[in-house]
């Protein structure tokens, strides 16, 4: 499998500063955005230090081949050994912004959202906490690997609020999690098997706030390598006004096996077919 | 559209939407607001739409609703009133979309990313009873349930990613010689449950059909790979 990214991260128009963070580690297949909050320079350190840490500690877990009851945080046991990495990285991430929020005045009410992602040849793992998001673009259709943290998005899944009433509602950006403001986070995490030629991209709200999923994927989908797709995604939100910090991270998967089926395979296929057609009529009428 | 914001202590706790025209405000479950606290009545008031105007009646509540600080019995809303019941504040907003900077509540920089957070918040919405903010869907999870004459009977996806094949680390470990080390995936996303084809000579139906990528799974559907025949349901955990 070979692994192509690139990530892009820009003030914007509006912001005097920028308080996202992102990182791209090709040989580790990891790749995290980070979109920071807090006054002064405070949002700023909490996505850098979610961010190193997450790669830092997910790095040492795969290294060393970790066992799951020495991670940080509880295990959960509906996720691969990976998947668990992940999540036990990014809660690391939360208490050190955390605790230095709680000890350091200057960062007091500091805190971040995460978005990232574990890709392999077999697995890939998609893990949120906040409104940055994770896209898959797969057979040209788009489909979120992240879900918001969000009370309007919370109340869309109850069924309280249309889907069209809380992308105008004033608490659109009002968070329901994230890292830094609390001991512990729950994260979200999606684990899917990987194909050939999928694309995924990163981002934090700067994005998603003004380019809508159906022109990502339209984007996504019009070719180019990652590091064209994420240029043009920023020039598409700086002509829009760009209000916010924008980051996009895009991971493009190829040379993966599992191609086309050729001729031969098909007649192998059209005899299986048949034989277990018979089987099953064995199993119907001979238990 | 028309809705209420719901506060306590200049914190915002959620947002309702006037969606069917009418609602009632009080400390039981069967309220469309819920308020749990001792000095809000069982049901305490309610709010009906007529024509284009929003009627606030106060349901004989003992300690009384009041609209602006002052006591009403009942009371044409407008844009921005502030309906408070007992020490919790309820914010009416009607006008139509951006146009609602009046709003009190929109003083905030309501544009820039913010944590629902505060220790005293996190308490209320632990102690509010009806769906607050952070609160669960009914968790539900997908199971599979052989038709095929097989005895592997009913298998829980009780795991994200769930494999399905002949290799000895799929999840679910069908055999058979033409079947696949991973035959098939089905994964739990946002959206729901996913089947996907991934390898081998047995062929992925879903109702019938040959599934060569991945389509989304819905109750009751038919699955079958090779000889295998099973249904996906979704139960409550």
């Amino acid at each position: 499998m070979e692994i192509q990214a690139a990530g892009i991260t820009d003030v914007g128009l509006k912001r005097e500063g920028n308080e996202d963070s992102f990182s791209t580690d090709d040989a580790y297949g990891l790749f995290v955005v980070a979109d920071g909050m807090g006054g002064h320079l405070a949002g700023e350190v909490a996505s850098r230090i979610a961010v190193e840490m997450i790669n830092k500690s997910f790095r040492r877990f795969v290294d060393n081949r970790t066992p799951l009851e020495e991670l940080f945080g509880r295990p959960d046991p509906s996720l691969t050994r990976l998947g668990n990495y992940l999540s036990s990285s990014i809660q690391l991430g939360n208490r050190t912004v955390f605790e230095m929020a709680r000890e350091y005045d200057q960062y007091h009410g500091m805190g971040t959202t995460v978005a990232a992602i574990h890709v392999t040849p077999e697995l890939i793992v998609a893990a949120n906490a906040g409104d940055s998001r994770i896209y898959l673009i797969r057979d040209g259709s788009i489909e979120r690997l992240s879900k918001d943290h969000t009370i309007v998005s919370e109340q869309v899944e109850m069924g309280m609020m249309s889907p069209e009433e809380a992308e105008t509602s004033p608490l659109k950006h009002v968070l329901t999690r994230n890292l830094g403001s609390s001991e512990n986070v729950l994260v979200e995490v999606f684990e899917i098997e990987p194909l050939n030629g999928d694309t995924l991209i990163l981002c934090t709200d700067g994005l998603t706030d003004l380019v809508s999923d159906e022109e990502i994927l339209r984007q996504a989908s019009a070719g180019g390598d990652p590091e064209d797709m994420c240029q043009k995604f920023v020039s598409t939100v700086l002509r829009r006004g760009a209000h916010d910090n924008t980051t996009v991270v895009s991971v493009v998967l190829s040379g993966m096996a599992r191609a086309k089926n050729p001729p031969l395979k098909r007649v192998a296929f059209f005899c299986a077919d048949i034989l277990f057609g018979v089987q099953r009529f064995i199993k119907k009428f001979m238990p | 559209m028309a809705r209420m914001i719901l506060t306590f202590n200049k914190q915002v706790i959620k947002e309702y939407p006037l969606l069917k025209g009418s609602l009632t405000i009080g400390r039981n479950e069967d309220n469309s607001v819920v308020i749990d606290n001792l000095a809000v009545s069982g049901y305490h008031a309610r709010v009906d739409q007529t024509g284009p105007d929003f009627i606030l009646t106060d349901l004989q509540s003992t300690n009384g609703t009041f609209v602006n600080n002052e006591k009403v019995v009942s009371h044409k809303l407008e844009h921005g009133d502030k309906i408070i019941i007992g020490k919790h504040v309820l914010l009416f907003v009607s006008t139509p979309k951006g146009k609602e900077d009046a709003a009190p509540v929109e003083k905030m920089d309501m544009d820039k990313t913010m944590m629902l957070d505060t220790a005293k918040q996190r308490e209320l919405l632990s102690k509010q009873k009806t769906a607050p903010a952070g609160a669960k869907v009914p968790e539900k999870i997908g199971v599979i349930s052989f038709i095929d004459g097989s005895n592997l009977g009913e298998i829980e996806l009780s795991k994200k990613l769930m494999r399905i094949g002949k290799a000895d680390t799929s999840e679910i470990k069908l055999s058979g010689m033409l079947m696949g080390s991973t035959a098939a995936t089905i994964s739990r996303r946002p959206s729901g449950y996913t089947i996907s084809y991934t390898g081998g000579m047995a062929k992925l139906k879903v109702n019938g059909e040959v599934v060569k990528e991945s389509v989304p799974l819905n109750d009751f559907d038919t699955i079958e790979i090779g000889s295998y025949k099973f249904q996906f349901y979704q139960k409550d955990v």
